[in-house]
């Protein structure tokens, strides 16, 4: 071989280009990857980040959204929210209540479903597809139809229960029976999505660890107890981070199938923060609820992961 | 000549250029998407136009369930329109924030407006201390909407032929409720669109209150706990839960499908009435202990204090709501002006309700009292919303529950 070694000038982590000579290879693969994640970036800082923002310094004033008065009142909103208004403890209690039946009540029906239908035989595609259809359902259309169902005396669920000698209650008009209504109409709604993800967690686990273990004379509940339901342990944590969450968040169900009655029974902090930003235009109170919301989602999120650690 | 051109063309420039800076467009606010309520309404547009050839109006309908929430954001927004409609229960709220304009320098200015011609009652609203916040548009009174087939099927007199008898009282409107529901096995009434235990609760509670003499508010002070205010709430209470003649809270009924025999409500919902398939009528409220009260709903036409062309808004806002244009109005829209309502015109305005029964929307409205209203409605709302619901059980203390009502939306009247 002969004439110069065949070198590149931009081989090497120090190589230039000739456009710009200035710039290593090391500041220019840095310099694409931020242009590569700038949309992204730019996204979380204009719809995200910025509203956060936005609302912490919303929360320390009291703005009426009609009258453009903005008044700087530092955590006078908190201060109320949390020790004067009556109001804000029922309705976080009302959260928790609904938080509480639906994110179990939607687990175990996810999970046994999921058990069911995570195998293969003929017309498993139609069972599926029948339980995850509520989960694209219009929330307008589901709330019509539930609430024509849970009519008083004539309502479907009530002349079903008559048929069998039970008396129903006015489920969405009785103050006790309202929360449950709207629970159980809800967990229909969504636990199709949580069986799906509980359906792919389970076709992932190996079929060699049942096989084995049928071969050491396991019990299908010994098989559940002992290998699945310790391997589906990352799939239930996200579940029921992604359930609670959402269960707190819960909004529109409540809008339109009981508007947060009868007597506030079923009146939930998403609801509340509407009515306080939307309905009587206090945007500064309403920001302020909603961060106390945040932070609430936020300790029973970190709660759940460490539980999750500690069991690990 | 070369100077003669430059001028011209100089000329031919800046009139290009300054046409489209005369030109204005207003825009309007509305919640209907009526066909021919929007034929109406660009109809004033062009007759605007003969007076005022650069402007154009454009009609913006917002849906009414979110009417007030969406205006607001465009005023909050720094996008307000030029004018709009605005309804009752907003108009003080509105006041009170000082976003409205006053129209009296607007009004005063156009040529044979007369404003005295406006009943007074109906101005209640929108005359505040000399500023004129709005101008009513629609003075609609609550009637009763009756069903002629359930009426002839249980062997009753309908309410027009009690009413010209003079015995359509509170005590007859039980009694009629409860054979009709017996003889047709379908309520006897309905509150307003379904909604008198939900969002319509003052449409359910204030005509019976005001037949017996009593309010929900007047003068800063709740009347919910009065004596004539709990007797007729028992009264409706009774017909509820012990003759099932009202349809029950959480049960579904619809008059205009025929699945109740009476209803409350606006003489607009009367173009739903060709497609209900039975033979019906409107009749005035029954009257009580305290005499005849007719109630009135109401909505007006304001402009927007932020709004960018105000003398303009408020010129085309006295256009609007001149006697000739309020006259055209009136086939949908009650008025308010007097020289209107004692028309033929207005009498024989509505094809689907006979000139009989339009005299007396008008009387009503002659002597009707506008639902009550307060800058702090949409709080007093859900304030009295869980303690009315609370009414609303079978077992309730009326009384007790009407208490309740007083306590919890006092501090805030």
């Amino acid at each position: 071989m002969e004439g110069k070694p065949a070198t590149s000038p931009k081989s090497g982590p120090t190589a230039r280009d000739d456009r710009a000579p200035w710039l290593t290879l090391k500041m220019r693969e840095a310099m694409e990857a931020w242009l590569f994640i700038s949309p992204t970036i730019a996204g979380f800082l204009i719809f995200f980040a910025g509203p956060l923002i936005a609302v912490i310094g919303y929360s320390l004033t009291e703005w009426n959204l009609l009258s453009q008065q903005v008044t700087y009142v530092g955590l006078a909103n908190y201060r109320d929210a949390l020790f004067a208004n009556a109001d804000f403890w029922h309705v976080a209690r009302n959260s928790a209540i609904f938080a509480l039946g639906l994110v179990p009540l939607n687990m175990m029906l996810a999970l046994m479903l999921a058990l069911g239908l995570s195998r293969r035989f003929p017309g498993v595609i139609i069972f599926r597809t029948v339980f995850f259809a509520p989960v694209v359902t219009s929330a307008a259309a589901w709330a019509i139809v539930w609430k024509f169902l849970l009519q008083g005396e004539a309502g479907f669920v009530n002349q079903m229960l008559a048929g069998i000698g039970i008396a129903g209650p006015n489920w969405l008009r009785d103050p006790d029976w309202a929360m449950v209504a709207v629970i159980l109409t809800r967990v229909i709604k969504m636990v199709g999505l949580n069986m799906i993800l509980y359906i792919a967690a389970l076709q992932a686990i190996p079929r060699d660890y049942e096989a084995a273990a049928r071969l050491e004379g396991a019990s299908d509940w010994q098989i559940f107890r002992a290998i699945t339901w310790p391997l589906l342990g990352p799939t239930t944590l996200v579940i029921m981070v992604i359930t609670t969450i959402g269960s707190f968040k819960v909004f529109d169900h409540i809008y339109l199938m009981t508007g947060g009655g009868p007597e506030n029974g079923t009146l939930v902090l998403a609801f509340y923060i509407y009515e306080q930003g939307f309905k009587f235009f206090n945007v500064g109170y309403a920001s302020a609820l909603a961060m106390i919301m945040f932070a609430i989602v936020m300790a029973l999120t970190v709660v759940q992961l460490l539980l999750r650690r500690k069991d690990t | 000549m070369k100077g003669i051109r430059k001028v011209l063309t100089a000329s031919v420039l800046a009139a290009t250029l300054a046409s489209p800076a005369l030109a204005a467009e207003l825009r309007f606010t509305i919640w209907t998407g009526n066909e021919a309520h929007l034929k109406m309404l660009n109809g004033y547009a062009e007759s605007f136009r003969a007076r005022r050839p650069d402007v154009t109006v454009k009609f913006e309908t917002i849906p009414p369930a979110d009417y007030t929430q969406k205006l607001t954001f465009q005023i909050a927004g720094g996008n307000p329109p030029d004018a709009g409609w605005l309804m009752e229960d907003a108009a003080p709220t509105f006041a009170k924030a000082g976003v409205l304009e006053d129209l009296a320098p607007a009004l005063n200015a156009a040529k044979d407006y007369d404003f005295a011609d406006f009943s007074k009652p109906a101005l209640g609203l929108w005359v505040n201390g000399g500023k004129v916040i709005g101008v009513p548009f629609s003075t609609s009174p609550f009637v009763i909407f009756f069903n002629k087939d359930m009426f002839d099927k249980a062997g009753l007199e309908d309410p027009l032929v009690l009413a010209a008898k003079g015995q359509w009282t509170m005590a007859t409107f039980q009694d009629v409720a409860k054979k009709l529901t017996a003889a047709n096995g379908k309520p006897g009434f309905e509150f307003k669109d379904g909604q008198g235990y939900d969002s319509r609760i003052m449409h359910a509670l204030m005509p019976p209150i005001r037949a017996y003499g009593g309010d929900v508010w007047a003068d800063r002070k709740c009347g919910l706990d009065t004596p004539q205010a709990v007797a007729s709430v028992r009264q409706l209470h009774d017909m509820v839960f012990k003759d099932k003649s009202i349809v029950a809270p959480g049960e579904k009924g619809d008059y205009f499908s025929g699945n109740s025999a009476m209803t409350i409500n606006q003489i607009s919902r009367a173009s739903l009435m060709p497609k209900a398939g039975f033979k019906w009528g409107i009749a005035p409220l029954p009257t009580g202990p305290g005499g005849d009260s007719p109630v009135i709903g109401q909505a007006g036409i304001v402009v927007f204090a932020a709004g960018k062309q105000k003398p303009l808004a408020a010129e085309f806002v006295a256009h609007v709501t001149n006697k000739q244009n309020v006259a055209i109005a009136a086939q949908f829209f009650p008025p308010a002006r007097n020289s209107v309502l004692a028309s033929d015109a207005f009498i024989n305005s509505n094809n689907l309700i006979p000139p009989a029964q339009m005299k007396i929307v008008g009387d009503a409205i002659a002597r009707g009292k506008v639902l009550p209203a307060h800058e702090k409605s949409p709080q007093l709302l859900a304030a009295m919303k869980p303690r009315v619901d609370a009414l609303w059980r079978a077992d309730a203390n009326v009384e007790s529950a009407l208490k309740a009502v007083c306590a919890a939306i006092q501090p805030l009247l």
